[in-house]
């Protein structure tokens, strides 16, 4: 069973720092073999600055711990930077409470696509983020309509399968999109650290602070 | 290296311009009040652009980058929560991707915070203009012409119509206008080599030259031989009047701008040639910019730009002006 309860934000946040602390070296292989190498980098620093901001906010909410890791992205360089800082911020949004219920998250995960594809204008099967978020929103929004009690790990599963998918597409947006062929049989990064972020948001609601496993390896 | 740069230019001049490192933003030593902030940025590697245009008459706050890079939103939202004095920032946006993604999310960030914004896009690089490709799906399209450094012009008029008391909304207009008025070219007889890499950013033959550069070291439109200067210019000056559609009695602006390491004499020389190739149509360059204005790291070239021009925008390029960069008439 799942609990929305007031720490919510606080585990979900250390399970992103803890999981991206093992990961992000991997993540940026995958942009090196298709794209420009600076993803890694990027998302160490967008998840250090979030340490520092909620260092020096000293958050309570869930609200105002989702904010670190917003700003942590929008202090941080490239293209994706920004779309996650924008991302996060309305995951922040989706509930004026010290908790989310499954309901606002859900919203918050429909909104928070809204927002990444307004900006960066890519839709599914462009090999982005979005093959992981677009998925994940859906199955969020159609598991808390059906009452399941685990919405969260239907959307993570979702999230998973959409990051895999992008091995098989030649990149349409983003900075794989310059390599062009060269891009397919590569994960996108940017589609594999967001399901990573949806699979930490169930470890949370689990109860854990538990990193999220990595995908990287083909289950097939 | 960006970062000790303009602790230099802060202590070079400490009465015009102020670092504020935690924010990594540029301001006026000596911030005005009751009057629209304008504010620019964008990577470095241009300069002076856009730290040597802070002060009386021009910019607000400068918002830079890492060499290349778009300033992060967040560093771009501190910027106009400093440009603010109550009657809104004006941003003044150079099209590139990065930059206009991360102004964007500043300024709806920037609304949320109850400050008014307005923004200008500056696509100035006739290189980069694709007409007549329009398919009808805009998300698949063409990024649209580059900006370059028609953004001078830009930062100059509209900052002494903003030091006038001009509202937001029409130093947004009258930046606009600027934009549609103004049309950029450039050649380079080397690219530039960006801070810690050996090799230039792209080779070029020393017989050759290449026209229609980018100023991030992005591959020109043609190639061709050596040639004597006035032939040079002649393949800027050329498109650029029949873009601008320049007719016999016009006058212009003309920024005959040195793209990092031509050397002072050439860019007289090609300031030379532009003037003659331009009366010869019956224009007249009734003001100029010669010199290095927006740079690209050590590129050797030249780019031209020309602005057309009317009274209106004499009289504010007339108006003074007091910043690192670019400093005339009696300052306030």
């Amino acid at each position: 069973m799942t609990t929305f309860d007031d720490q919510f934000g606080e585990r979900w946040v250390a399970s992103m720092l803890a999981t991206f602390d093992a990961q992000a070296a991997d993540l940026g292989e995958l942009d090196r073999q298709a794209g420009d190498g600076d993803f890694g980098t990027n998302i160490s620093s967008a998840y250090r600055r979030a340490r520092e901001e909620a260092r020096k906010a000293q958050p309570e909410s869930y609200s105002e711990w989702l904010t670190t890791v917003s700003r942590g992205f929008l202090g941080t360089g490239g293209t994706s930077g920004p779309l996650f800082g924008m991302f996060f911020r309305e995951l922040a949004r989706c509930t004026t409470s010290s908790a989310p219920t499954a309901s606002e998250l859900a919203d918050g995960l429909a909104n928070g696509l809204a927002t990444v594809q307004r900006y960066g204008k890519a839709k599914v099967g462009h090999k982005t983020m979005v093959d992981a978020l677009a998925p994940a929103a859906l199955a969020m929004g159609q598991a808390v309509k059906d009452g399941h009690p685990d919405p969260l790990a239907t959307a993570a599963a979702a999230a998973v399968d959409g990051a895999r998918s992008t091995a098989a597409i030649t990149a349409r947006r983003g900075r794989a999109a310059y390599v062009g062929e060269v891009s397919r049989g590569v994960l996108d990064p940017g589609a594999v650290a967001m399901a990573m972020v949806i699979q930490t948001a169930h470890n949370a609601a689990m109860g854990t602070t538990d990193p999220a496993g990595s995908i990287l390896v083909d289950p097939a | 290296m960006v970062h000790e740069a303009l602790e230099g230019l802060v202590l070079s001049h400490p009465q015009v311009v102020a670092y504020d490192p935690e924010h990594q933003i540029v301001t006026r030593a000596h911030p005005a009040a009751g009057k629209v902030g304008l504010l620019s940025g964008g990577g470095s590697g241009h300069e002076p652009l856009h730290a040597g245009f802070v002060g009386v008459g021009m910019l607000d706050v400068a918002v830079p980058g890492a060499v290349f890079a778009s300033p992060t939103a967040l560093q771009l939202h501190d910027g106009t929560l400093a440009a603010d004095s109550g009657c809104g920032v004006l941003h003044i946006v150079k099209n590139y991707t990065g930059d206009v993604l991360n102004f964007t999310i500043a300024r709806e960030l920037a609304d949320e915070n109850g400050i008014r914004t307005a923004a200008v896009l500056v696509d100035d690089d006739l290189a980069t203009d694709i007409t007549g490709g329009a398919d009808g799906d805009e998300d698949e399209g063409h990024p649209g012409r580059r900006g370059t450094a028609a953004v001078v012009a830009l930062e100059k008029i509209c900052g002494a119509a903003a030091e006038a008391g001009a509202p937001l909304d029409e130093l947004a207009e009258l930046g606009s206008d600027v934009v549609a008025r103004s049309s950029t070219m450039a050649f380079a007889l080397e690219a530039g080599t960006h801070p810690g890499q050996s090799r230039a950013a792209f080779d070029l033959d020393p017989s050759e030259v290449e026209f229609g550069v980018g100023i991030h070291g992005e591959r020109g439109t043609s190639r061709i031989g050596f040639a004597p200067a006035d032939d040079l210019v002649a393949h800027l000056v050329g498109p650029l009047a029949d873009a601008l559609d320049l007719r016999r009695g016009t006058e212009v602006i003309a920024i005959v701008n040195n793209l990092g390491s031509a050397y002072p004499l050439e860019t007289y020389v090609a300031a030379r040639a532009v003037h003659r190739q331009l009366a010869a149509r019956g224009v007249t360059v009734a003001r100029s910019l010669v010199g290095p204005y927006v740079t690209s790291l050590d590129m050797h070239g030249i780019s031209v730009t020309l602005v057309r021009a009317d009274d209106t925008l004499l009289s504010h390029w007339d108006a003074p002006v007091h910043t690192p960069a670019l400093t005339w008439g009696g300052t306030r």
